[in-house]
């Protein structure tokens, strides 16, 4: 009976020896009844959702009523908007420096942990320790620090001679405080996906390199960076979606402010629907973010598929 | 194959960290050293300040309490409605922990093991999903929640990041499965197992590290949310730890004293979970699972 099963099941060779070709079977009950859980919650929660969405943007409705057809009038009426392209502008900084720099720093950390040194254990678990913490804890420990009477960073900047800085209140140092942030709050992750990518890479090859007379950089050129390319810009791509949709970072930190000047997208959206009852030009910024997040993930992730 | 062989072969961790028994460091050691310890101080002053001003509130510059004292941690046990958020915030993690990794190590096997077009369908949505904005399914939700009576209770944010977390989770467990032979399987199924108790017996009782990074992607997820549950918990009694810690930072004034001694208590917790999973958590699977398809 067994054998049978496996010739005729559908995935009996599982990954490893691929079919030569695709076709449409009947499916495997024992599959299906695995599949049907995430299968029904995915549909009933994510793209029911994401259709409901669609439909909310064309319309002049609220939260409670559904409202009547309007087109595309929430969209010209977003696109229209100097706050939207101000918020465009606001998420590509954040989100270009808060990738880079947390890439930046969780690299160099990886690297100089794999390279060997002493306490490495205890430092990579300290340094852990921001991404474990809870961004409203981080985002009100944060705010203490930098734009309190008793901050520490405004008595900083005044001993040397400074003023008095306002860190939060000044539309430039709030998004240069925001993206040092998120940098601080997301290298760990970025470190941890750099040490396991390093942990794969024979040593030896760089025993036999050096041998060959490679230099640190030569080393890290040709033998380091081609192996854990891949998995680079697999995190880059994860930790570019997170930093987007970083709702909670923003809000809790700046809220936006001062005067809307750190608004990024998911918060313009919050704000519209929720504070200001524009449910459909709300929902319409949702609405344009996420089409700019698909064709971004399915172009990269061609792209991440290419490579090698 | 003898049914001893699966727990022999079963995927381990890779040993390369531990191949230098002993070598004394070099110079350029000392210098990371120095280096990455500096930066780990400053790096840690947020940190070091969330204790400080818990068990030193006067620091904080807007406290009556005087020098080293407990007395925030007992008002906020006390007089707030921080131990039900406590509460609340630990049951919606576990339930909504345990809901996502069962259905993402279920899903998982069969993203793992089929190679049909549909399952390649089905893991693309699964990635373009997670690439969405939360604030896009919230809305609707949230409309369509009011309907049957889910918002402002906990099962509604449960819900919530179940279906948030079904991404991660489903990865994560066919990351982990894939590096488990299927030459085990299939010599269960000459034992006489069908696919189901191939899956139950061989497979996820040798998964336990996946299924660990799968439960710590789901708890941080849901424990840390602050979006979902400050649009669907509106009543005092199931707010959530984010909400409730937020109330007393943004408020006028705000009260530090009790904002720390709350976020020492929200930070116990993944902390613990932490230093239970140790080293054998890793985060290595997510990419894994990308590369491969």
């Amino acid at each position: 009976m067994s054998t049978d099963q496996i010739a005729s099941s559908p995935t009996a060779q599982g990954r490893h020896p691929q079919p030569a070709h695709r076709r449409f079977r009947l499916p495997d009950p024992t599959m299906t009844g695995l599949l049907l859980p995430s299968l029904v919650l995915l549909v009933v929660l994510n793209v029911y959702p994401l259709v409901f969405a669609l439909r909310q943007s064309g319309r002049n409705g609220n939260l409670l009523q559904a409202g009547e057809f309007v087109g595309l009038e929430n969209f010209s009426r977003v696109l229209s908007d100097d706050r939207f392209w101000h918020a465009s502008v606001v998420t590509l900084v954040f989100t270009g420096v808060g990738v880079l720099g947390s890439a930046a720093v969780g690299l160099a950390l990886a690297l100089s942990f794999r390279a060997g040194m002493p306490g490495a254990k205890v430092l990579r678990m300290l340094l852990l320790l921001p991404w474990i913490t809870p961004g409203v804890v981080a985002a009100a420990t944060w705010q203490w620090l930098v734009s309190t009477p008793a901050s520490p960073a405004r008595s900083i900047t005044r001993w040397l001679g400074m003023g008095d800085v306002l860190f939060l209140a000044d539309p430039t140092l709030a998004l240069v405080t925001l993206c040092v942030f998120r940098v601080w709050a997301s290298f760990p992750f970025m470190l941890m996906m750099s040490s396991a990518a390093l942990e794969a890479i024979d040593r030896e090859l760089y025993e036999a390199a050096r041998v060959d007379g490679a230099g640190t950089v030569q080393r890290f050129l040709h033998i380091t960076w081609p192996l854990i390319r891949k998995p680079t810009y697999i995190s880059l791509l994860l930790m570019t979606i997170f930093t987007v949709n970083d709702f909670g970072s923003v809000y809790l930190l700046t809220g936006g402010g001062p005067a809307g000047a750190t608004v990024t997208l998911p918060v313009l959206s919050y704000l519209l629907v929720f504070r200001e009852f524009l449910t459909g030009p709300g929902v319409a910024v949702a609405v344009l973010l996420s089409v700019t997040l698909i064709a971004l993930s399915v172009l990269l992730h061609r792209m991440i598929k290419k490579v090698d | 194959m003898a049914p001893a062989s699966v727990t022999t072969s079963a995927p381990t961790r890779p040993l390369a960290g531990r191949v230098r028994v002993s070598r004394h460091h070099t110079v350029g050691a000392w210098v990371r050293f120095a280096i990455i310890t500096v930066f780990a101080v400053v790096t840690l002053v947020p940190v070091a300040t969330v204790l400080l001003l818990a068990f030193h509130p006067s620091s904080s510059g807007t406290s009556s309490l005087q020098g080293w004292t407990l007395d925030a941690f007992r008002h906020v046990l006390t007089q707030t409605y921080i131990p039900r958020a406590l509460v609340n915030s630990i049951a919606v993690s576990l339930v909504s922990t345990v809901l996502g990794v069962l259905v993402g190590a279920f899903g998982g096997y069969v993203v793992s093991r089929s190679r049909s077009r549909f399952i390649g369908a089905y893991s693309l949505s699964l990635f373009i999903i997670q690439a969405l904005p939360l604030v896009v399914f919230i809305v609707p939700l949230f409309v369509l929640f009011a309907r049957i009576a889910l918002v402002d209770t906990l099962p509604g944010v449960v819900v919530v990041y179940v279906a948030a977390g079904i991404s991660v989770t489903t990865w994560t467990m066919a990351a982990y499965y894939d590096s488990i032979p299927i030459s085990l399987e299939e010599a269960a199924w000459v034992d006489g197992c069908n696919r189901l108790q191939g899956f139950l017996r061989i497979v996820l009782r040798n998964s336990l590290p996946g299924l660990l990074s799968a439960s710590v992607f789901s708890f941080l997820l849901s424990w840390n949310d602050y979006l979902a549950a400050t649009v669907f918990l509106r009543t005092d009694s199931v707010k959530t730890m984010p909400v409730a810690i937020q109330q007393f930072f943004q408020q006028e004034g705000a009260d530090w004293a009790s904002v720390m001694a709350s976020a020492v208590l929200m930070v116990i917790p993944p902390l613990v979970f932490f230093l239970i999973l140790g080293r054998r958590f890793s985060v290595g699977g997510i990419t894994g699972s990308l590369a491969g398809r």
